[in-house]
């Protein structure tokens, strides 16, 4: 009973967590800007992603906490498109972490209340069970989120694949369209199939 | 079903392709993966279809305002195993959970069972449906749920609360050849002694009055009042300008509860009763006796809505046509406005006999607004425009200006004789 109540503060404050890192991480990227007008531009988006961030903790608001980490993920991406250079692998695993911070919050606003109240063991067992599945497939969605991007740049860099011509990015953006419209389109192909 | 996070992913990988070839900086393009990695996992292990079997049970599918009603919501999974699943049992907004609830997310294995078992307590009448039960199938990482509506319905028919009006005077000046409990002012058979005539053969002996006989030397015979019953028709104003107040503090409302107990009463003291109800359609229950009649008139009013804009003057119409004109017509009406006061000199010009019991709207809205100088100076303006309106009234009828906050026996008991005598 005690490992369960243990779980719900410890789901509470992860996504908590996560999120000061990926703050903190861009506030360091920020400082190593060199031009102050970069600085100064950078720091609106950074701003605003505070702001929204503070407002949906205090408002729970769901488009106030949207709009903070588009802003986020607009400060750093700029920030290394523009001024630093984008270095993949950070770059990949910011994007990988950012995505890993909402989707734990989501496990968290389900599970964590799940743990407050008297649970059977059966019943423990079963959403800690679930809990663990939800957590083991984000684990490997976000290392396969590094791992297959890392090798596709290795498989360009070694000139297996030719990047920068004109082909190549048409069939890259058919691809993702393509992928995209496939996940647009399933729920509504999935009820007429039934 | 797609859910905003599966949309947002979608969003910034397309976002990310779009700057990396605007910026022809493949690196960009290469961070459109992770996203479409996730959905793509996401989409590997989508959440299971729920196949649920629910059964509700209520512990009464009758009852009355504010009375706590319990019920039990049994859920089965008869399909595989449910690693986040939402059940909601959907209430209509008038009835609220004051213990247990209606809602739950858990885990559930297959064939596992859930038990929800609440209490649900109404303000207000009606004629409720509990349901459907609403199945949410959740993937974990919020890249898709499934939704099943299962079309489980139990009604709950919630009565209005009883006014007793036991010590009540209500009852009709004109009466019928049945007999009842209303003094008739003919001679016939009752308890109230009326006079004294010489004895006909075949007359009761214990009618005979000794003291008169014995005095005169010839027999004297008791004469009594008869008894008998009348007719009443119920009225109930549940136009659209008489709704003020909130769900379960409004002038409709109240002219329900009271409508029932005046039912109540005159079904009980042997009268005929009838109802009609003027919402957005004018129904009638015709005039019958007993009990049958009192649940009659209960199925009628439990489904009274504020609506409609027909004129008042229908309900004169329907009068004219459907019930007897020495009828006693009891109108239950906030008194909004001039069609009810035209209506009502109408219906006294035509011979009808009429009784107004008018719950205040006044009152009631006076009890919601702050208690400002404006509202204080608004509240006088309008108590004596109401005043002059009843004034006007009470030369044709009996009116009762009813504050709903207290007892309507109260406001019946301040009354001499009801309704006018003639």
């Amino acid at each position: 009973m005690a490992t369960s109540r243990l779980i719900s503060p410890a789901l509470r404050y992860t996504p908590l967590a996560v999120l000061a890192l990926l703050e903190s991480w861009v506030v360091w990227d920020l400082l190593a800007v060199p031009d102050r007008r970069w600085i100064a531009a950078l720091s609106l988006p950074f701003v605003v992603n505070v702001a929204f961030l503070v407002l949906s903790r205090a408002s729970h608001r769901r488009w106030a906490r949207w709009i903070g980490l588009m802003a986020l993920g607009t400060t750093y991406v700029v920030m290394h498109a523009f001024v630093l250079g984008i270095q993949l692998v950070p770059a990949l695993l910011f994007v990988s972490v950012l995505i890993g911070q909402v989707e734990l919050r989501i496990l968290a606003e389900r599970f964590a209340p799940l743990f407050l109240v008297t649970l059977t063991a059966t019943q423990q067992r079963q959403i800690g069970g679930a809990l663990l599945r939800a957590l083991i497939r984000l684990t490997i969605a976000s290392i396969l989120a590094i791992v297959i991007p890392l090798l596709a740049a290795d498989l360009a860099t070694a000139g297996v694949v030719p990047v920068t011509t004109i082909p190549t990015a048409l069939v890259l953006s058919a691809g993702l369209v393509a992928v995209v419209l496939i996940i647009a389109l399933l729920p509504s192909l999935e009820p007429k199939a039934e | 079903m797609r859910t905003p996070l599966s949309s947002g992913l979608a969003a910034a990988s397309m976002g990310f392709l779009l700057l990396g070839l605007a910026l022809r900086n493949w690196q960009v393009v290469l961070l459109a993966l992770p996203p479409v990695i996730v959905l793509a996992l996401g989409s590997l292990a989508p959440p299971p279809r729920p196949r649920i079997v629910a059964v509700r049970s209520l512990s009464r599918e009758r009852t009355d305002t504010g009375r706590e009603v319990d019920v039990e919501l049994l859920i089965r999974n008869e399909g595989g195993s449910l690693d986040l699943v939402e059940i909601a049992d959907i209430l209509p907004r008038e009835l609220a959970v004051i213990r247990g609830t209606n809602h739950a997310v858990v885990s559930l294995e297959k064939a596992g069972t859930l038990r929800l078992a609440y209490t649900v307590r109404s303000q207000v009448k009606g004629d409720f449906v509990l349901g459907p039960v609403r199945v949410r199938s959740f993937d974990p990482l919020a890249l898709g749920a499934h939704d099943v509506a299962l079309d489980l319905r139990s009604p709950l028919v919630v009565a209005p609360a009883m006014e007793d009006l036991r010590r009540a005077q209500l009852q009709p000046r004109r009466t019928r050849p049945w007999f009842g409990q209303v003094p008739s002012r003919r001679i016939g058979p009752g308890t109230e002694f009326w006079g004294l005539r010489e004895y006909v053969a075949g007359d009761e002996v214990r009618r005979i009055n000794w003291k008169a006989s014995a005095r005169l030397e010839r027999l004297f015979t008791n004469e009594y009042e008869g008894e008998r019953s009348g007719d009443v028709v119920i009225v109930v104003d549940a136009r659209r300008e008489s709704f003020v107040g909130t769900e379960a503090d409004n002038p409709v409302e109240h002219a329900v509860r009271a409508a029932l107990g005046i039912a109540d009463r005159v079904l009980a003291a042997k009268n005929r009763a009838g109802l009609i109800v003027q919402r957005q359609v004018i129904d009638w229950v015709p005039l019958a006796f007993g009990r049958k009649q009192l649940y009659r008139i209960l199925d009628h009013l439990v489904h009274v809505k504020p609506g409609g804009e027909w004129r008042f003057s229908h309900v004169a119409l329907v009068l004219s046509r459907f019930f007897p004109r020495d009828c006693l017509i009891v109108l239950l009406t906030p008194l909004q406005d001039r069609d009810a006061l035209t209506a009502v000199i109408g219906l006294a010009a035509r011979g009808y006999d009429v009784a107004i019991v008018s719950p205040s709207a006044l009152e009631i809205e006076r009890r919601l607004r702050a208690d400002t100088e404006e509202d204080r100076m608004a509240y006088q303006i309008l108590a004596m425009e109401r005043a002059n309106r009843v004034a006007q009234l009470r030369r044709v009828a009996q009116v009762v200006d009813w504050d709903p906050a207290t007892p309507l026996a109260l406001a019946l008991r301040r009354m001499t004789a009801w309704p006018r005598p003639a």
